[in-house]
């Protein structure tokens, strides 16, 4: 019997799932294993009711052997659909940055929501100023949650977006009974770039030029981004990116420095203390960087990392 | 009840330790707010165990080594001192004061200096407040760290 | 009896949104609103942050058209720090720009709204979707679903990442191209063009020639239309130009991006967190009145070919000549909107062409560096749902010191209302509520591709 799949996106993009598209036809080829019984960006089910009369108090998401979730929680519509996806899905995983560590919506979490939405309804030049919509729309939560700060997460996949090689082996490897085999490392680890030593570089500088490098020769060739002086979240973050046999980091294939889209290393690492101690360790100062929690914490402002600056005393 | 911060030290073995212990033996008064962790070398403690000292509900964190040229592993106080900016820059981030944090050094010999920062430190932070972060329920330790 | 029927989530769709639909005690549609049911807050969450960074962050407004985001802030950025992109830069830009639309318009036509028609509206919800067509039709979904990756794959292989893309960086691009690239995009978008008119041809033979008069009244109503349009000859530009606003008589005013405040203003409803833009120039007002709309105007394909006076690439020209016999400027039927995306997906294609065949873009010199500084910039590009405007203000450390964006499907959100109105009052009669009838205020939603 084909295996029942659910999929939602919450405070999301819809990169993870055209990342799911991309997979194209492999897609196609494990199409006759998986019966898709949900799924809003492709398919018709819907909350309450196919004639849209059911009670709003009882949110349906059909069973399903395995649930894919991507987006964080942002919103009381999210909260409760992804308790029903947990309910209703027998392995749910989170599937990309978002889901797995706020992604980048939660760069909100550096702000209270009144500061937003005062900006947004009432301060933008083009806007007729109203105040915040509140009749029928669900109310906003004091920040945006990863997914494992709501409800169980049996299969984390980050990226911004997770490669389509790690979503067909998670899939692949829960219809062999099996644990998927996802990379753990660092960017570095899969990163070919040379690396010459460290020590020399005091500060490092903005993307305000591009990197030195010979385009007529293979990345191999190139020298690392970080030892060239300019800020690579190589180190604190999760390999991935570049697919099960890729050449390289993808950021690094179009020559620019990673930003650390795949979260920490670890899940529950901090990716703004380790680059800083990262740094900070090889004698680079720190306050080089402009936007240190902004842009180091870009993709995991989730857990309680990323919070309004409180008011000076 | 009056508020006790609790403060944890991250005490070298070689130098601060030993002025503990000194101060210990001499019979020298210091606040019991104080626990300390034994290292090897303050160039040991990692800003995440800092950090996550925070999150588990210190009030206060010192880090304590050897004066500048006396590590016994060279320039671990000079890689502590480095990291200061780091642990710095995350209490801003996180909204704690900086004086919650606290890098000192005393040879094993000063046992008064021990004392000295020792107190300074608590009366600081007894001057603070708790950690507004002290978690209340374990599942909240994680958020910190 | 009065009651409420809640299409939600609306589906096939890329955003997230919410269909409302009130009937009073006879069962007649007294009221409906399309909610949208979310809002991120990127014009906040980017203040503060160092602008030529912000690229890379707004890319994440939409994971179907990053590309867009992408362009759109780097122009914007470029103007705040008064950098000159080198030709061979503008030439890439315009290359990615332009090719991101190709696998958007074949995303959209055949894995969203195809089911609709070919499985028709009132088929098994079970089996009207992408994958039922699959099963259905197995050697087209194969086409398809090959070509849509080959497409997406050629952007990948070049530019490093095609969902969030990294690679246009302000004041050019990061990477040049070499010749090997050039010769195998070259190929590809060969067989693209050969995809896109097969597409042309089977929308003619297989949805379109089964358009009838209530098919094209599905969700009707009558608007104003926005676009960009090449200032030189008013022809479709997708990647830059003038912005052109049509009134729904036809006549129209061509704007800089950079005046849009002037010609449209965005209100606020209690009941939806996205905001509705309106033309505010034609000094009306704003109404979404079916009978007496004010300030209405739309976006996306339809609206593109309608404001353009032509397309400089022959197999469009071609296309558009046809459209305007038949459906005349403005064209103002809702459905009429695949039916320009399939157009627009043919123009994508040759002007890729177009853009690889001149020799120059390989030059390696794509990118002059840039100085932060204080500064304004308007980036303004046609996504594939609509005219897309980012307006940053720089401070003199050249971080982000306020931004105001118009995205392409919130211009169209007022006329989805009345699209949404139109067809709930044509399609629920006496009460009579089926799962057809719904799909059918559904399909009124997805021509709009929000």
């Amino acid at each position: 019997m084909a295996l029942r799949v659910a999929e939602e996106g919450l405070s999301s993009c819809s990169g993870c799932e055209v990342a799911i598209l991309n997979l194209g036809e492999r897609l196609l080829a494990l199409a006759p294993q998986l019966d898709f019984v949900h799924m809003p960006l492709l398919m018709d089910h819907k909350y309450f009711g196919q004639l849209g009369d059911g009670d709003l108090k009882r949110l349906e998401i059909p069973q399903a052997e395995l649930g894919l979730v991507s987006g964080g929680v942002r919103n009381q519509e999210h909260l409760e659909v992804l308790q029903a996806m947990r309910a209703n899905c027998g392995t749910l995983v989170a599937l990309g940055t978002c889901a797995t560590h706020g992604g980048i919506p939660a760069l909100i979490n550096g702000l209270a929501n009144a500061e937003l939405m005062e900006r947004y309804y009432r301060g933008c030049e083009t806007n007729d100023p109203a105040p915040d919509p509140t009749e029928t729309v669900p109310p906003f939560l004091e920040r945006v949650y990863a997914l494992d700060e709501k409800v169980k997460v049996d299969i984390y996949l980050p990226g911004c977006p997770p490669h389509p090689d790690h979503i067909a082996e998670a899939v692949l490897a829960f219809l062999e009974g099996r644990e998927p085999a996802l990379p753990h490392k660092s960017v570095c680890d899969a990163c070919p770039t040379v690396r010459q030593g460290k020590g020399q570089l005091k500060s490092v500088r903005r993307f305000l030029q591009n990197a030195q490098y010979d385009p007529a020769k293979p990345i191999a060739d190139m020298r690392c981004l970080l030892e060239q002086g300019l800020l690579c979240m190589g180190p604190v973050t999760r390999a991935g990116c570049s697919g099960a046999d890729g050449e390289a980091p993808r950021c690094l294939k179009a020559r620019v420095p990673c930003r650390g889209c795949y979260g920490p290393v670890r899940q529950n690492g901090n990716q703004m203390l380790d680059m800083l101690n990262a740094l900070a360790s090889n004698g680079i100062d720190i306050k080089t960087l402009p936007d240190r929690a902004g842009g180091l914490l870009r993709f995991s402002g989730a857990h309680g990392r990323l919070r309004p600056r409180p008011a000076a005393k | 009840m009056a508020f006790e911060p609790k403060i944890l030290a991250f005490s070298c073995n070689w130098c601060s330790y030993a002025a503990a212990d000194l101060a210990g033996a001499s019979r020298m008064q210091y606040p019991a707010n104080l626990r300390i962790v034994r290292v090897m070398c303050s160039g040991m403690v990692h800003p995440n165990l800092v950090m996550e000292a925070f999150s588990k509900g210190a009030d206060g964190v010192m880090v304590l080594g050897c004066h500048p040229g006396e590590c016994h592993y060279l320039d671990g106080n000079i890689k502590a001192q480095a990291r200061l900016a780091v642990v710095e820059e995350m209490l801003d981030a996180y909204g704690l004061e900086p004086e919650r944090f606290r890098l000192a050094w005393c040879s094993s010999a000063e046992a008064e200096r021990f004392v000295e920062v020792v107190t300074e430190m608590t009366e600081a932070v007894r001057g603070l407040g708790p950690n507004p972060f002290r978690p209340t329920r374990p599942e909240d330790a994680q958020e910190v760290a | 009896m009065a009651k409420t029927i809640n299409i939600q989530p609306v589906t096939r769709i890329e955003g997230h949104a919410r269909i409302s639909i009130q009937l009073d005690d006879q069962g007649r549609v007294a009221d409906s609103k399309l909610h949208i049911m979310a809002m991120r807050g990127f014009e906040k969450f980017i203040e503060g942050r160092p602008a030529e960074e912000v690229p890379r962050i707004v890319s994440r407004i939409c994971g179907i058209c990053p590309w867009m985001h992408h362009t759109a802030a780097n122009k914007a950025v470029d103007q705040c720090f008064g950098a000159q992109v080198p030709p061979a830069g503008r030439k890439l830009r315009e290359l990615m720009q332009v090719m991101a639309h190709i696998s958007d318009k074949i995303l959209h036509f055949f894995f969203l709204a195809a089911p609709d028609f070919v499985m028709g509206a009132g088929a098994d919800y079970k089996i009207r979707n992408v994958l039922g067509l699959a099963q259905a039709a197995p050697e087209l979904a194969a086409q398809v679903v090959k070509m849509r990756q080959a497409g997406q794959m050629m952007l990948e292989r070049f530019a490093g990442k095609v969902i969030h893309p990294v690679a246009m960086v302000p004041g050019g691009f990061a990477k040049p191209m070499s010749q090997k690239e050039r010769d195998e995009l070259l190929a590809g978008a060969g067989e693209q063009l050969e995809f896109a008119k097969f597409c042309m041809k089977y929308a003619k033979e297989n949805v379109f020639a089964k358009l009838d008069q209530d098919a094209l009244s599905l969700g009707r109503i009558t608007t104003g239309f926005l676009g960009l349009v090449d200032p030189a000859d008013g022809s479709l530009n997708l990647f830059d130009g003038a912005l052109r606003l049509m009134k729904p008589d036809g006549s129209y005013l061509d704007f800089n991006c950079r005046q849009y405040a002037d010609f449209l203003g965005e209100r606020v409803e209690t009941w939806s967190y996205g905001k509705f833009p309106y033309a505010r120039v034609w000094g009306e007002g704003f109404s979404m009145d079916l009978e007496a709309p004010k300030g209405i105007y739309r976006s996306n394909t339809l609206a593109r070919l309608n404001v353009c006076d032509r397309i400089n690439t022959p197999l469009a020209q071609a296309e558009l000549e046809e459209f305007r016999r038949r459906f005349g400027r403005p064209a103002q039927s809702t459905t009429l909107y695949h039916w320009a995306r399939l157009i627009e997906l043919v123009y994508a294609c040759e002007r890729v062409l177009e853009i690889l065949e001149d020799e120059t873009i390989t030059d390696p010199l794509v990118r002059n560096p840039v100085e932060p500084r204080a500064g304004r910039g308007v980036g303004c590009v046609e996504a594939p749902r609509g005219s897309l405007i980012h307006d940053y203000v720089t401070g003199d450390d050249g971080c982000i010191a306020s931004a105001n964006m118009i995205v392409g499907t919130t211009h169209n959100l007022a006329p989805m209302n009345m699209s949404v109105r139109r067809a709930a009052l044509d399609a629920i009669k006496g009460g009579q509520v089926s799962e057809e009838a719904l799909n059918q205020v559904e399909m009124a939603v997805r021509c709009y591709d929000p």
